[in-house]
C-alpha cells in the first residue's frame, strides 16, 4: 500500500514538473506585462474563467460541440462502412484506389467556398465539411485493418457455417478495430480544425467565431482565453477518446500482452 | 472464369501463380488500369450529372473547371500562387524535421525525459493548431510568417512523437551486440540506430507532410495570406465558381504531388527494408 502510495507520487512528481514549471514561467514573465498583443497570465485566466466557465460559455459551445459529434460520427460511420466493403473486395479497392487517393489528397479546408456556394452558410455545411476532411484516415485505416485479418479465422468461420453478417461483426470489425481507432485518432484532429475553420463564417456562434472575433476587436486576453479553451477542449476530447478506445480495446490489449509477454 | 485456359495448358495450372496474375491476364477490359480509369471516369459522370441538376453556376461541370484550369494554367497568377503554397510547405516541413526528428529519438531515448514530457506534448498536440491564427496575424499580419506558425505547430508533434516511440523501439539485444564487438558509439549509431528507427520516423513523416499542407492551405484561407488557399477564397468571394474549382483541383493536385514525393523518399530511404524488398 505504502509502495504504491510512493509510486503514484513519483509518476505524478516526474509527469507533472514541466507543466508546472512551463505555466510558472508564463505566469511570471508575463506579471508585468505592458505588451499589448501578450497580456498577464492573470488576467488571461480571468478571461477565461468570465467567457468559458459561464452560462455565455456554454452557450458558444453547444455549436462547436453538435457540428464536432455531428460531422466526427458520420465520418466514422461512413468511412467504417465504405472502408469495410472495399477491404472485403480487393479487385474493387483497386479500381477505386487512385480516386480515393485523388479525393484525399483534396486539403480538407479547401472545400470550405465549395460548400458555402453549394448549400450556403449553416449547420449543415458545417457538419458536412468536418465529415468530408476527417472521414479519409478513417477510411483509409478500415481498409488496411479489415484487410489484414487472420485468414485463418475467417476460414474457420466459414467452415463452421457463420454468416457473412456475423462473420463481419464477430470476427473481422474487431480485427480491424486497433487500426480503425488510429485512423479516427487522427479524424479527431482534423475536425477540430474544420470546425475552427467553418465557424468563421457566418455569424452564428461557435468557438472559432469567438476566437476571430475577438482578435478583429483586438479583446487580446479574450483572444488568448480562447486559445486555452480550444486546448483544454482538444485535450479532453482525446482523453475521452482514449477512454472509449481503452474499453472497446480492452480485449486486444490482454491478447497482446498473453501473445509477445510482459512489454518493456 | 475461364483463367484456366489463359494460363496455360489443361492440367499445368501451377498453383504458383497467385490469382492476381491470373486475373490480370483474362483480357484487356478487365486489367486494373482500365477499371481504375473506369471508376475515375464514372465519378466525373457523376459530377457532371451533379452540374446539370443544381441550380446554375454554382457547380460548374467539369469540362468548364477544366477549361478554366487550363486557361488559368497560362497564367502568372497561378504559378505565383503554386510556388507560394510549395514554398510555405517546404520550409515548414523541413523545419518539423530538423527539430522534431533529434527531439523526438532524444526524448525517446531516455525513459525519464519520455515521462517528464508526457503530459506536456499531450497537451500542446492536441491544441488545434488555427487556433494560433490570429497570433501569428496579430504580430505578422498576413504573411507567411503567420502560416509558418500555424504550419510549424501543427506539423511538429506527429514528428516528435513518432520519433520517440521509434527510438524506444530500437532492439536492446542490437545495441548489446555493438557492445560486445566494441563497435563505438559512433558506429552504433549510423549503421544501427539510425536504420532502425528511420521506417517508425518515415511513418510520421507522411502524417505530417498531408497535415503540413492541410494547414498551408487552411493559414491562406483563413488568414489570407498569399497562397492558392487565399486563390480559392477570392474566386468565391468574387463568385467566379468554375475558378474556384479550378483553384481546388490545383490543390488537390498539391496534395497529390506531396503522397508521391514522400511515398518516392519512403522507397528511396528503406529499400532495405522486408516491406519494400518484396516490391523490387
Amino acid at each position: 500500500m505504502m509502495r504504491t502510495a510512493r509510486r503514484w507520487l513519483y509518476v505524478s512528481a516526474i509527469e507533472l514538473w514541466l507543466p508546472v514549471l512551463l505555466a510558472a514561467a508564463w505566469w511570471f514573465a508575463s506579471r508585468d506585462s505592458a505588451s499589448a498583443y501578450f497580456p498577464a497570465l492573470r488576467d488571461i485566466l480571468t478571461s477565461f474563467r468570465l467567457d468559458w466557465l459561464s452560462s455565455a460559455g456554454a452557450q458558444n459551445l453547444r455549436p462547436s460541440l453538435t457540428v464536432l459529434a455531428a460531422g466526427f460520427g458520420s465520418a466514422v460511420v461512413v468511412g467504417v462502412a465504405v472502408g469495410a466493403v472495399l477491404g472485403l473486395n480487393r479487385g474493387f479497392e483497386r479500381a477505386t484506389r487512385p480516386l480515393l487517393e485523388l479525393l484525399r489528397a483534396v486539403p480538407g479546408v479547401a472545400l470550405l467556398p465549395v460548400f458555402i456556394a453549394l448549400i450556403g452558410i449553416g449547420t449543415d455545411m458545417k457538419i458536412l465539411l468536418v465529415a468530408s476532411g476527417a472521414v479519409w484516415p478513417i477510411l483509409l485505416n478500415t481498409i488496411d485493418g479489415v484487410r489484414s485479418t487472420e485468414p485463418l479465422l475467417i476460414d474457420m468461420a466459414v467452415s463452421y457455417g457463420m454468416g457473412g453478417g456475423r462473420r463481419l461483426r464477430s470476427i473481422i470489425l474487431p480485427a480491424a478495430a486497433p487500426q480503425i481507432f488510429a485512423g479516427a485518432r487522427t479524424a479527431l484532429a482534423i475536425s477540430v480544425i474544420i470546425m475552427v475553420v467553418g465557424e468563421t463564417v457566418g455569424a452564428q456562434g461557435g468557438i472559432g467565431y469567438f476566437l476571430l472575433a475577438a482578435q478583429r476587436s483586438f479583446q487580446i486576453t479574450d483572444m488568448w482565453a480562447t486559445i486555452i479553451a480550444l486546448g483544454v477542449l482538444g485535450y479532453l476530447l482525446n482523453l475521452l477518446f482514449r477512454l472509449i478506445e481503452a474499453v472497446v480495446l480492452r480485449w486486444h490489449r490482454l491478447y497482446q500482452a498473453r501473445l509477445g509477454g510482459p512489454r518493456r | 472464369m475461364s483463367t484456366n485456359a489463359v494460363s496455360g495448358p489443361p492440367g499445368t495450372t501451377s498453383p504458383a501463380v497467385p490469382p492476381g496474375d491470373q486475373q490480370q491476364a483474362a483480357g484487356w477490359y478487365s486489367s486494373m488500369p482500365v477499371r481504375q480509369a473506369a471508376v475515375i471516369v464514372l465519378a466525373g459522370a457523376l459530377w457532371w450529372y451533379l452540374a446539370t441538376v443544381t441550380p446554375p453556376d454554382s457547380v460548374p461541370s467539369p469540362a468548364r473547371t477544366f477549361g478554366e484550369l487550363a486557361t488559368l494554367l497560362g497564367t502568372d497568377a497561378v504559378w505565383t500562387a503554386v510556388a507560394q503554397t510549395a514554398t510555405t510547405w517546404l520550409i515548414g516541413i523541413a523545419a518539423c524535421i530538423t527539430v522534431g526528428v533529434p527531439l523526438g529519438l532524444l526524448i525517446g531515448s531516455s525513459r525519464r525525459a519520455t515521462d517528464s514530457t508526457r503530459l506536456t506534448i499531450d497537451f500542446v498536440r492536441n491544441i488545434p493548431p488555427v487556433a494560433l491564427v490570429p497570433v501569428g496575424l496579430l504580430l505578422w499580419g498576413p504573411t507567411r510568417n503567420m502560416v509558418l506558425l500555424l504550419v510549424i505547430s501543427g506539423t511538429i508533434w506527429p514528428i516528435v512523437i513518432q520519433s520517440s516511440y521509434a527510438a524506444r523501439q530500437t532492439e536492446p539485444q542490437l545495441r548489446d551486440f555493438a557492445l560486445v564487438f566494441q563497435l563505438g558509439r559512433r558506429w552504433w549509431l549510423t549503421h544501427i540506430f539510425l536504420p532502425g528507427v528511420t521506417p517508425f520516423v518515415m511513418t510520421g513523416l507522411r502524417v505530417a507532410a498531408t497535415i503540413c499542407l492541410l494547414l498551408t492551405v487552411t493559414g491562406e484561407l483563413f488568414g489570407g495570406a498569399p497562397g492558392v488557399g487565399t486563390q480559392i477564397q477570392n474566386a468565391q468571394v468574387g463568385n467566379d465558381n468554375p475558378q474556384m474549382y479550378a483553384y481546388v483541383v490545383v490543390a488537390a493536385l498539391l496534395g497529390l504531388l506531396v503522397n508521391s514525393l514522400i511515398w518516392a523518399a519512403q522507397r528511396r530511404l528503406l529499400k532495405w527494408h522486408p516491406s519494400f524488398r518484396r516490391r523490387a
